[in-house]
């Protein structure tokens, strides 16, 4: 896994952008579709030794289109009483999905995803056993980037934001061992922190720490809004608080966070405010995954002029650089 | 293909391997399918719309899914004519499917402008004008819902074009279809595609607004095959058959059934839409697929097809 993490990022950096893997349809098999708590979701995909390279190099931040058109529903008990209505109807856009994980086991490749339900979909995927195949294209999109000369990385998410980092939380402890990583998980309230496993006996001074980050030797901090497990509070007050507290040079330090949009756009703030480099993994509703549909724009900063352009989220992101994305909230 | 089945396409001049497009606005400038399948196995294939000027597009969202379709309000967002000169037609120039270039405007001057600079490409088999186009302010539709407005800007753009074939593409919101067809014709248009998208409306309940940005967007997807079918059949009956101009059919087609409907209905080629966003490469399945329709019916010729609807 090192070696394939390393050529991953490493690429990356000598390219001086994200260069992603080519683009493909999949047939993958389930190999785990397991609940998480009460709201979440991993799904483990299986890839063929035939497919397996160029899912192994797909980057942290990619992301993939899953097929769920022909997935069945639950029944009806197991539908929640606020998606009663959209579940009977049909679905016909594959979803897309970012990268949980990334694992490459002998000749075969495993990826996994994190997701909740929120809509038809969703309620259809939780229906997918082991055995089953799904219609995946991807890798799609482009990867966070690690800039020359940082020495501490700061991964902020909010809800279902975690997937992405967890996966870069892994591929930045694997490649670049000198970087300090600490990751800030937020949440509304602590049932809806997408993590499996606490570990409490290895906790920090929050008194709750995720296993899921501690198992790549990655200090995890939680904040939820209400206050019932960690930071009382929303993550970027959370974050602000930790950089008021620690005195460390603005160059040396990036953010990478995904979560909600309006938490993004406080991340954003917070970096310009500290003059800090940070990349958004962004969400948008999208047709296609691949720049055909153009319906997932994302309103950037034009380069040469006042005004604003839009950037496409399948194919100029998911991650962009904060300084460039307009938030309009 | 089969020895002894001909699934190869005159149209208006053009002569088609295959009579499967990929539609305007789902299949980029040029090469953006190429990860999925060979562009070149296809009949034709028409670019996103192209203006005189780079447009930004519409606000987010554009898109939200509906029962068997999806609405979008893309609004026309497209390099513009010189970035698409410059980039996307060397990229068109390797290919050698027939290219229809997909030409848009405010204005008449605007359509002219593009089609004009286009029309001594030798790589640009012809274009299709963009009359039809719900989602933009200006422009788009009010040039495709009146009959007298139709026959000025078809015969304009026709003076333009030179030897390239001119394809006008037909909204469905119209009350008469036929009427609208009948315009094009006179006005010197080459051949017709249709059905754009269907003006519709998504409304989030919880925040009781309109879901995207434009308040309303195109419908497109199998939700609106079955009127396209009818629509197709129609303008075939009253326009296109006595005259013997070709219909691009489209509206929802995701397989050779749907497309062979189409074929039935009396369009001489069909385009594949929304389905290139599920299944990006599904148009050279489809190709497959007629070809396994003519061999199981003893077809030889798929001109024997094109608007073979046997009615009692």
């Amino acid at each position: 896994m090192n070696t394939i993490a390393e050529k991953k990022l490493n690429e990356t950096f000598m390219a001086g952008s994200c260069s992603p893997a080519n683009k493909r349809l999949f047939s993958a098999v389930v190999s785990v579709n397991k609940q998480i708590g009460r709201r979440f979701f991993r799904l483990e995909l299986e890839f063929s030794a035939a497919d397996a390279e160029v899912l192994a190099n797909c980057q942290p931040g990619q992301f993939a289109q899953l097929d769920l058109s022909a997935t069945a529903l639950p029944p009806a008990e197991a539908i929640p009483e606020n998606l009663v209505d959209v579940a009977s109807r049909k679905i016909l856009l594959r979803r897309p999905f970012s990268f949980a994980d990334v694992t490459v086991k002998g000749d075969k490749t495993f990826v996994d995803i994190l997701y909740c339900v929120v809509g038809p979909a969703s309620l259809r995927m939780t229906t997918v056993s082991a055995g089953d195949s799904v219609s995946v294209i991807g890798p799609l999109g482009n990867g966070f980037c690690v800039p020359e000369g940082k020495s501490i990385t700061l991964l902020v998410s909010g809800g279902m934001g975690a997937g992405p980092l967890l996966y870069l939380a892994k591929v930045l402890t694997a490649d670049y061992p000198q970087l300090e990583v600490i990751a800030f998980a937020g949440a509304k309230t602590a049932s809806q922190l997408p993590f499996e496993a606490r570990l409490d006996e290895i906790s920090q001074q929050l008194g709750f720490s995720l296993g899921e980050f501690a198992k790549y030797g990655v200090e995890s901090i939680v904040a939820t809004d209400d206050g019932s497990a960690g930071f009382a509070g929303l993550v970027t007050n959370c974050l602000t608080e930790w950089l008021d507290r620690h005195t460390l040079a603005a160059k040396d330090m990036i953010i990478y966070s995904c979560g909600p949009e309006a938490m993004l756009a406080r991340v954003a703030e917070i970096a310009e405010e500290r003059k800090l480099d940070c990349q958004l993994s962004m969400e948008r509703m999208m047709a296609c995954g691949i720049g055909l549909c153009q319906s997932c724009a994302v309103e950037c900063k034009a380069t040469d002029s006042s005004e604003t352009t839009y950037k496409l989220c399948c194919k100029d992101g998911p991650v962009f650089n904060s300084r460039e994305v307009t938030f309009s909230l | 293909m089969k020895e002894n089945i001909d699934i190869s396409v005159d149209f208006a001049g053009i002569q088609l391997s295959n009579p499967v497009f990929t539609a305007s606005g789902t299949c980029g400038y040029a090469d953006e399918l190429a990860d999925f399948m060979d562009i070149n196995c296809l009949g034709g294939f028409i670019t996103k719309s192209i203006t005189l000027k780079p447009r930004k597009g519409n606000a987010t969202p554009r898109i939200v899914e509906t029962d068997s379709g999806m609405l979008n309000a893309i609004g026309l967002a497209n390099i513009g004519l010189d970035a698409f000169i410059e980039e996307k037609l060397p990229v068109i120039e390797q290919l050698s499917v027939p290219v229809f270039v997909n030409a848009a405007g405010e204005n008449i001057d605007e359509y002219v402008a593009v089609v004009q600079r286009l029309a001594a490409e030798k790589a640009i088999a012809g274009f299709e004008l963009n009359i039809s186009c719900p989602n933009v302010a200006k422009g788009g539709l009010s040039f495709g819902t009146d009959p007298a407005q139709v026959a000025e800007i078809t015969s304009t753009v026709k003076k333009a074009v030179g030897e390239k074939v001119l394809m006008v593409k037909l909204s469905p919101a119209v009350t008469n279809i036929g009427v609208i067809a009948r315009a094009a014709v006179d006005a010197g248009a080459d051949a017709l595609s249709l059905v754009n998208t269907f003006t519709a409306m998504v409304i989030d309940i919880e925040t009781g607004r309109p879901v995207l940005a434009n308040r309303t967007g195109g419908l497109s997807g199998p939700a609106i095959k079955p009127i396209a079918v009818h629509l197709v059949n129609k303008v075939y009956n009253e326009v296109a058959k006595d005259c013997g101009i070709p219909i691009l059919g489209l509206g929802g087609i995701r397989t050779a059934s749907d497309a062979i409907e189409f074929i039935i209905a009396g369009a001489s080629a069909v385009a594949v839409g929304t389905a290139n966003f599920i299944e990006p490469g599904c148009a050279v399945k489809i190709v497959e697929g007629i070809e396994k329709y003519c061999v199981r019916k003893e077809i030889t010729n798929i001109k024997e097809l094109v608007g073979s609807l046997e009615v009692k």
